[in-house]
């Protein structure tokens, strides 16, 4: 599913915000990225979702090259991965269902196909009754269900979220990661950069730690052939 | 509790279905796009207003000119040209070759005057009766006044001017066509300067039409980020802008249609009276079927170029960080 290969990420200013990244995520596999504020956690995740480029090394999303893909496919490849970010990033002048519905949307989907698949991807995070509301109304947590749902209702194969649960508290917290875990044994692969570590340690899943843009723990089997 | 995910194919739309939905895309984006403009009126009725207006000039000006030239039509076609026959064509063979004119194409009708009857008139209208007398023989020529169809424009009267002029009989055949070729250079360069005004008017609403989409792309910053984000194409986030910058364009124009009517009307009393006064047969016109629907295409083709070149500069610089 991804696999980095001595991945460097430079920001314009000089800034290394991932050196020598080696790891391999396999189909339908989960695991937890960790690390402190500044680890380089989101870049990661940035990478994957075609929101920066890598500097050196390769990238490979479903053995497609992350760095040299052309410009006008990267919706086609996002469209396999389903996205969820820490400030929901959900538009506000629309309902609920219009939210969620947006990644059908956006690849012509009928409607009656999409108010199934979207429904039911409420229905997923509990959110069936809300369709119509507007997300303002809605707690925190509720919120961040319906960005859950969004990401999802396309049925990708890989689900990438940045401190989901960021902002929320212990139980709400597990509600969310309890979703993620969920997806993943129905086969979709996750993706999930957190610092919530005594919520890792009790979901018992593979975990990754960039510590000042390096790999330093990588519970994930290493990657094939790669040469040092 | 779960829904059903395979990391399989999945189950896509299927290549006819969405084509469907493609065009059922394209008219929510239409539908859409007109309903942002309806939640955020005033911009809107601003930006409209000022397109409308701008527009106003260029068409107003032209309904003008269309009346001016109407009417010039209409006093080309009330010239005559009149034919001084050789001296030695009797009054038979006159009379003849005004009633064969008088059939022909382009020609409304003719009068003959014979020589003696304009001596006659002559006589009594100059008060050179006495020395008129005195003269052994009548100086002057039969005459034919030809009088062109009401439909001829000026090529058709010069054409029928030459032609009459190389008939055997005519010696002089003469129409008073320097004022009318004045009038025609006039209209002429009015004709430009509506091209010129039209131009300069047309290029004032693409910088308005773009500004307004530029703002609105600002203003919808986010959602574009978002819909990128969730795999959008630019083609996708592009398609609400160029046509709410088709609605700005058509809007504009049906209120420029609107005040040129509104001008017609406060007008066109003092107008009707003028026609009166010159006893013409004119009719007053606005704007034909055609006119308007030009207008509203070609205001509505402004709006979505002018939409297009704010996309074309500012929606692709947008992207994720
Ligand atoms: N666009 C950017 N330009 C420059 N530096 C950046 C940019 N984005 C992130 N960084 C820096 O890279 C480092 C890693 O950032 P990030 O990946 O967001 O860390 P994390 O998500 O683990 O907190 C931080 O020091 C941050 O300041
Ligand atoms: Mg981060």
């Amino acid at each position: 599913m991804i696999e980095f290969k001595n991945v460097t990420k430079r920001y314009e200013g000089g800034f290394e915000a991932l050196r020598n990244v080696n790891m391999q995520l396999d189909d339908g596999e989960m695991a937890f990225l960790t690390g402190h504020s500044g680890a380089g956690k989101s870049t990661l995740l940035k990478i994957i979702a075609l929101i920066e480029k890598p500097t050196r090394g390769q990238a490979l999303l479903n053995r497609i090259n992350l760095k040299t893909i052309s410009k006008n496919k990267v919706p086609y490849i996002r469209r396999n991965i389903g996205i969820i970010f820490q400030d929901h990033q959900l538009l506000f002048d629309r309902t609920v269902f219009d939210n969620v519905a947006l990644p059908l949307t956006i690849q012509g989907y009928r409607y009656q196909e999409i108010a199934k698949r979207t429904r039911a991807a409420l229905d997923k995070v509990g959110l069936l009754g809300k369709e119509k509301a507007m997300p303002i109304t809605l707690s925190g947590g509720e919120q961040q269900r319906i960005g859950i749902a969004r990401a999802v209702v396309h049925k990708p194969m890989l689900l990438l979220a940045d401190e989901p649960t960021g902002n929320l508290d212990p139980a709400l917290s597990r509600e969310i990661m309890q979703i993620f875990v969920d997806f993943h044994q129905v086969g979709v692969s996750v993706l999930v950069a957190s610092h919530d570590l005594s919520l890792i340690n009790d979901l018992q899943k593979p975990v990754l730690t960039l510590n000042g843009g390096q790999m330093t723990h990588n519970d994930l089997q290493p990657i094939v052939g790669y040469q040092s | 509790m779960v829904m059903a995910t395979s990391t399989t194919r999945r189950d896509r739309p299927e290549a006819a279905n969405r084509l469907l939905a493609y065009f059922i895309h394209h008219l929510q984006s239409l539908i859409f796009s007109l309903g942002k403009i309806y939640t955020a009126p005033t911009t809107t009725i601003m930006t409209v207003a000022v397109i409308g207006i701008t527009l106003s000039l260029p068409s107003g000006f032209y309904v003008f000119l269309k009346n001016i030239e109407a009417m010039s039509g209409d006093l080309s076609s009330s010239t005559q040209i009149s034919l001084y026959l050789d001296l030695n064509i009797n009054e038979t063979v006159a009379l003849k070759l005004s009633k064969k004119l008088a059939h022909q194409a382009n020609v409304q009708e003719t009068k003959f005057i014979s020589r003696d009857s304009a001596l006659l008139s002559f006589r009594q209208s100059s008060g050179f009766g006495k020395s008129i007398d005195t003269l052994s023989s009548n100086p002057l020529p039969h005459t034919i006044i030809v009088i062109p169809k009401r439909s001829s424009d000026r090529f058709v009267i010069k054409n029928l001017l030459n032609s009459l002029q190389s008939l055997a009989e005519v010696k002089l055949a003469k129409l008073d066509t320097e004022w009318l070729e004045r009038l025609f250079t006039i209209l002429e360069i009015a004709k430009r300067a509506v091209g010129i005004i039209t131009l300069l008017f047309a290029f004032a609403v693409l910088l308005i039409i773009g500004n307004t989409i530029r703002l609105d792309i600002q203003n919808r910053y986010q959602e574009i980020i978002v819909t990128k984000l969730i795999g959008a194409t630019n083609a996708f986030i592009r398609r609400p802008f160029l046509y709410g910058g088709l609605w700005y364009g058509l809007l504009g124009g049906i209120i420029s249609w609107l005040i040129v009517e509104l001008g017609y009307l406060a007008i066109s009393g003092p107008l009707e009276r003028l026609n009166l006064l010159y006893q013409s047969e004119l009719d007053l016109v606005t704007f034909s079927l055609q006119d308007f629907i030009i207008l509203l295409t070609s205001s509505a083709l402004l709006g979505l170029f002018g939409s297009w070149i704010a996309v074309a500069k500012h929606l692709n610089q947008i992207e994720p960080k």
